[in-house]
């Protein structure tokens, strides 16, 4: 199964690097411009299942990493175990200057809280997708708070810090 | 009824019945929470020590608040800890909300819980034992003896500065003031 995949990965996109794991997991690194199509290519190869979507901060290579890993619950037509079941990591690198992808909502419905909370904690912005709105966060930040830059030090020490004690604590 | 207590209960009745009778509020927030349930439960079974867990802040008295406490968090607790009744008794559970515990560096999680609510008493540990709530209420029990758990008495009186201090944290609070903030009303005085 998974050198079938990694075939048809491979003989089907150029630049693809497909690495098997030991642990029934396949890491597939792969160009921004490709990641819709393969998305599409796997999700049709009974990898309808996105699990997650996560984002990596490489503040030395000026890089963001999306991450999407999908699974897939029903091999073809055979009954479902536990087993055989494959876990498919697409990993792709896009700049940190301007952090912009697209959606993959078109493809993927579920992937649009995961898009969000991306953008409201690292600020990669997504082409396309339909509401971009706040979701966790209460304060506002200068920088989102999850990439590499952000002095969580300094800020506690500028914002909680500050806030004075009401009664004397040495009482 | 323990025979060396019957003075006691002449003497102030409605004090001895308040300690005796805790409803409690299990805010559920952090990892604290999952020593609750065998500590209401029959393991160790806190209605020994008159401790009945609640549904709503409008029937409790104790408020236990078990783990780190974020901003969205805080802003939950305040509104529990107005809406619940007089006399009323806050514990900060584990070492999170006593100085941020182990997210101290965080940047969403409230340091020191204290500056936006009163607290009567804290248990500090990560994660504190079940036994340690018990022992907290033993506590608790004396400082209501002499008076000292006056945590809902010190908010009225410093409700100014407390409600700032929430607002510093939280931005503008979308429900009115609990009670009359003073510096408002010499404001309507001079005018």
């Amino acid at each position: 199964m998974n050198e079938s995949i990694k075939e048809q990965l491979e003989s089907t996109f150029k630049a693809v690097v497909v690495n098997i794991l030991e642990d029934s997991r396949i890491v597939v690194d792969v160009k921004k411009e490709q990641v819709l199509t393969v998305l599409k290519f796997l999700k049709d190869r009974n990898f309808d299942h996105l699990a997650l979507v996560s984002c990596v901060d490489w503040i030395e290579e000026k890089e963001f990493e999306l991450v999407y890993i999908l699974t897939g619950y029903m091999q073809g037509e055979k009954e479902y175990t536990g087993q055989e079941r494959l876990h498919l990591i697409v990993k792709t690198r896009i700049s940190r200057q301007s952090p912009q992808f697209e959606t993959v909502t078109g493809i993927f419905q579920n992937a649009e809280p995961y898009e969000r909370e991306i953008h409201e904690l690292f600020g990669v912005k997504f082409e396309g997708h339909k509401r971009l709105t706040p979701l966790f966060l209460e304060r506002d930040y200068e920088i989102p708070p999850f990439r590499k830059d952000f002095d969580t030090r300094q800020y506690v020490q500028d914002v909680f810090d500050k806030i004075p004690f009401v009664e004397n604590n040495d009482k | 009824m323990d025979r060396n207590q019957i003075t006691k209960w002449l003497k102030a009745p409605a004090k001895m019945a308040n300690k005796y009778s805790l409803h409690a509020i299990y805010f559920c927030t952090g990892c604290g929470i999952i020593e609750v349930p065998p500590v209401i439960t029959a393991r160790w079974d806190a209605e020994r020590f008159g401790i009945i867990p609640v549904a709503t802040p409008r029937q409790a008295n104790l408020f236990l608040i078990t783990g780190y406490v974020s901003v969205k968090t805080l802003k939950a607790i305040i509104r529990t800890y107005e809406q619940m009744l007089e006399p009323k008794y806050t514990v900060g559970f584990g070492s999170c909300p006593i100085n941020g515990g182990m997210y101290w560096d965080s940047y969403n999680t409230i340091k020191h819980l204290d500056k936006y609510i009163p607290i009567d008493g804290w248990i500090a540990g990560c994660m504190p034992r079940p036994e340690a709530i018990f022992i907290a209420v033993t506590h608790l029990w004396t400082l209501i003896e002499k008076g000292m758990a006056n945590g809902y008495v010190r908010y009225k009186e410093n409700y100014e500065f407390y409600r700032k201090n929430q607002e510093m944290a939280l931005g503008k609070l979308d429900w009115p003031a609990l009670y009359q903030i003073n510096s408002d009303s010499k404001a309507v005085e001079y005018e």
